[in-house]
């Protein structure tokens, strides 16, 4: 017996997961940063090129991969912060907004500069695995993403709640002056949400550039579900981000199957739709509270 | 402790989704601004125009060639070439250039058109209408072009109005688009200037290859088809041509799935179409996506004979997914035309850019200017609009050169330039006929397996 929409959800659990690992990273910079990071965009971007290094040009195996985006995305992400970023972080929140933008151009068009506009594509063998009486299928890479993307949770989970530099990072955003007189070095909590924050947004990299190719905007091609994602699960809260990504993958799937002939072209403008209605009803996104508050 | 700070969490979420609609609003602005994607950027073969870079009125005007004018003619015949040096079609750039720059050479050893050396400034608009109207003012304000080789489909179908108030001949290699097959050229009035049109193509449009593509199709006894296809516009052109022409030859579309562009997966539109039965279903969107879907279609099993549209001709296409593919039918202009045999060793031995129609056209486009400017005898646009006519349609002697061409009109004899990708005899509205070529889909390349010929499918046509 087919069950119904399954199909779709498992779709939209691939869709949300891709858009999961992008924003984490960008709300926990919202929320301990205290900026908005146009240029995440590009760490997702750098994470397709390094995979793509090292996948088709390293031969290395997946997870290989995977270690070495992550400690590659994550030093690149920190050190570009450390450059640009931390010199002001006292500006104000416009100031590191718009150097954010233009960081966010000076890195896609510099990517397009040194690697060319050319599409770079990573083979990994897919497998696929076929319910046909219960009516889906799913593939190895689909059970990668959403497998990865959980893992990611699970380890955010546990840093945040059972480690002191979770602690620490919670209560830095929570309130930072008061978090700096209690001894806490705000300064290694910044340089660690940029390491963890640009590691995921390599991930991500990772994943797209296998399910699409690398190239300088595929990263970019995401930011703006990564900012819907934010806003719908609460500005500055991972796990609402996390859910927000999910709600929008699946309410894109599901919108594919059940919009009329002739309209499933709008299935994204179905998800933003849902953003709208859920800011409308709970302005505080599903959470409705910030990493800071909470 | 979330309900304790409520006053303080809606500033911050207010905060947070100001500071965000700023941002999104700059990012656009500032990416339309600076161009994300080289703006404007002289490339390739770029020329330094000589003199002042701020013609005025009358030099811009006139269209008159640049250079130090001298008493028998220029010294330099500058057209302009815009190019998608960038974006999503960036793929099929290298052959254009390829091609233009090899008849650009020939032409410049066969003495140039008016004895005057002959310059492609090549310009990237990133297939934008709004970068390839600035790129075009600069070709016509700054670079002082005798006249434009290039611009898409969905870079002249937006900027029409504006393209004909610039009245400069335009050939490209480029467009498609059924909204061309009624508007541009000279009215078969070559004299006349009032009813010109300025546009003329050397590629034949998508209602010809559609037309060819569903003939195949019905031909090949695939009488049901369900279609995915993405929202841009010469995309969506593609499918609405192709399923206008399959239903008028008999044939039933089962669905049509649109989708946007750009997304990481179309496994659910995949879904959706292969819920309907068919027995092919045709797909068009550009590169990148196309490879995603084919991915997708592929690990989903979902099987059928897959039909591309033709603007997917590509060596990447078959890098990235050829073996997921394999069988895939392309239905696209034929690139032997005529002359084809004599120009591909020349081409091949030129540069190493894989050879597609539109890389052929580019090559025919730049030498049917180059001999409208020598008929025209002096680098006047208008003149040269005249000429386009005159030195490609049917009479007078045959050529397929410009070095040929140029010694019969010395000579005095009328010449009909015959190209390689087609005869290149323009119709009133500026269109050529075509053969469409069926090729399948190999992991190692395309391989032509059956031509529709144009004489069949100029029957089926009444105004192009």
């Amino acid at each position: 017996m087919e069950i119904p929409l399954a199909q779709e959800l498992i779709f939209g659990l691939v869709i949300g997961s891709y858009i999961a690992l992008g924003a984490i990273g960008f709300t926990l910079i919202y929320g301990l940063v205290n900026m908005i990071n146009f240029a995440h965009g590009e760490f997702i971007t750098i994470g397709a090129f390094v995979g793509f290094l090292a996948i088709a040009e390293g031969g290395l195996s997946l997870p290989v991969a995977l270690l070495v985006v992550l400690v590659v995305t994550g030093v690149a992400g920190w050190a570009i912060a450390r450059v640009t970023f931390e010199p002001m972080n006292d500006a104000g929140a416009v100031p590191l907004l718009l150097m954010s933008i233009g960081l966010g151009l000076v890195l896609r068009n510099g990517l397009r500069t040194v690697a060319g506009a050319e599409r770079r594509h990573v083979p990994v063998p897919v497998e696929t695995f076929r319910f046909d009486e219960l009516g889906f299928f799913v593939t190895s890479q689909h059970l990668t993403i959403i497998g990865i993307t959980l893992l990611a949770v699970l380890v955010l989970h546990l840093f945040l709640t059972r480690t002191m530099l979770g602690v620490a990072m919670r209560a830095t955003a929570d309130n930072e002056d008061l978090a700096l007189v209690s001894g806490i070095d705000t300064r290694l909590i910044r340089n660690t949400v940029w390491v963890g924050a640009s590691a995921l947004a390599g991930i991500a990299g990772l994943m797209l550039a296998i399910s699409q190719s690398a190239n300088p905007n595929v990263g970019f091609g995401q930011l703006l579900l990564i900012l819907t994602a934010a806003i719908l699960g609460g500005a500055g809260s991972p796990y609402g981000a996390v859910a927000g990504a999910y709600l929008l993958g699946i309410g894109i799937t599901v919108s594919v199957a059940l919009l009329p002939s002739g309209l499933t072209a709008l299935s994204s403008t179905m998800a933003f739709v849902v953003l709208i209605v859920v800011l409308l009803v709970r302005p505080g996104g599903l959470v409705n509270a910030e990493v800071r508050a909470s | 402790m979330s309900g304790d700070n409520e006053p303080t969490e809606t500033s911050n979420r207010r905060r947070f989704l100001k500071l965000a609609g700023t941002g999104v609003a700059l990012s656009t602005g500032l990416a339309g601004c600076v161009g994300t994607e080289d703006g404007g950027t002289p490339t390739a073969t770029e020329t330094e125009t000589p003199g002042d870079d701020t013609p005025t009125a009358t030099e811009a005007d006139s269209g008159t060639a640049t250079g130090t004018p001298t008493p028998s003619g220029p010294d330099t015949v500058t057209i302009g070439q815009p190019a998608s040096l960038t974006g999503q079609w960036d793929f099929l750039q290298p052959a254009v250039s390829q091609s233009t720059d090899l008849a650009s050479q020939e032409i410049n050893e066969a003495g140039g058109p008016l004895d005057a050396t002959f310059e492609v400034q090549r310009r990237d608009t990133a297939v934008d209408p709004q970068q390839a109207r600035q790129v075009v003012r600069q070709f016509i304000n700054s670079d002082q072009v005798a006249a434009i080789n290039g611009l898409f489909s969905s870079e002249i179908v937006p900027l029409w109005d504006f393209l004909q108030e610039q009245r400069t001949p335009i050939i490209s290699p480029w467009p498609g688009s059924t909204y061309l097959d009624t508007r541009g050229g000279d009215k078969a009035t070559p004299s006349d200037l009032s009813d010109d049109e300025w546009l003329w193509r050397t590629v034949i449009g998508d209602t010809v290859h559609t037309s060819g593509a569903a003939t195949a199709m019905i031909e090949n006894d695939f009488e049901t088809m369900g279609i995915l296809s993405a929202t841009t516009a010469g995309e969506e052109g593609w499918t609405s041509q192709f399923v206008n022409w399959y239903e008028s030859l008999g044939g039933t579309i089962a669905e049509v799935v649109s989708a946007e562009a750009g997304k990481s997966s179309y496994q659910a539109e995949l879904s959706r179409l292969f819920e309907n039965d068919f027995d092919a279903w045709g797909l068009s969107f550009a590169l990148e996506d196309a490879t995603t879907i084919i991915r997708n279609w592929d690990e989903g099993g979902y099987g059928g004979q897959l039909l591309l549209e033709d603007g997917l001709m590509s060596g990447d296409l078959i890098d990235a997914v050829g073996a997921a593919a394999e069988g895939a039918w392309i239905a696209a202009g034929s690139t032997q035309g005529p002359n084809y045999a004599s120009f591909e060793p020349k081409y091949q031995e030129f540069g190493d850019a894989e050879i597609h129609t539109w890389g052929v056209a580019a090559y025919d486009a730049t030498n049917i200017l180059a001999l409208a400017i020598h008929h025209a005898g002096e680098a006047n646009r208008e003149a040269i609009e005249q000429s386009i006519g005159a030195v490609s349609r049917e009479g007078g002697t045959p050529v397929s050169t410009f070095a040929e061409g140029k010694e019969a009109l010395d000579a005095g004899d009328e010449i009909n330039y015959e190209g390689a990708v087609t005869n290149d005899d323009f119709t009133p509205h500026g269109n050529v006929w075509g053969d469409v070529a069926v090729s399948t889909v190999t992991p190692d390349g395309f391989e032509q397996a059956f031509t529709i010929g144009a004489d069949t499918l100029q029957g089926r046509i009444d105004d192009y």
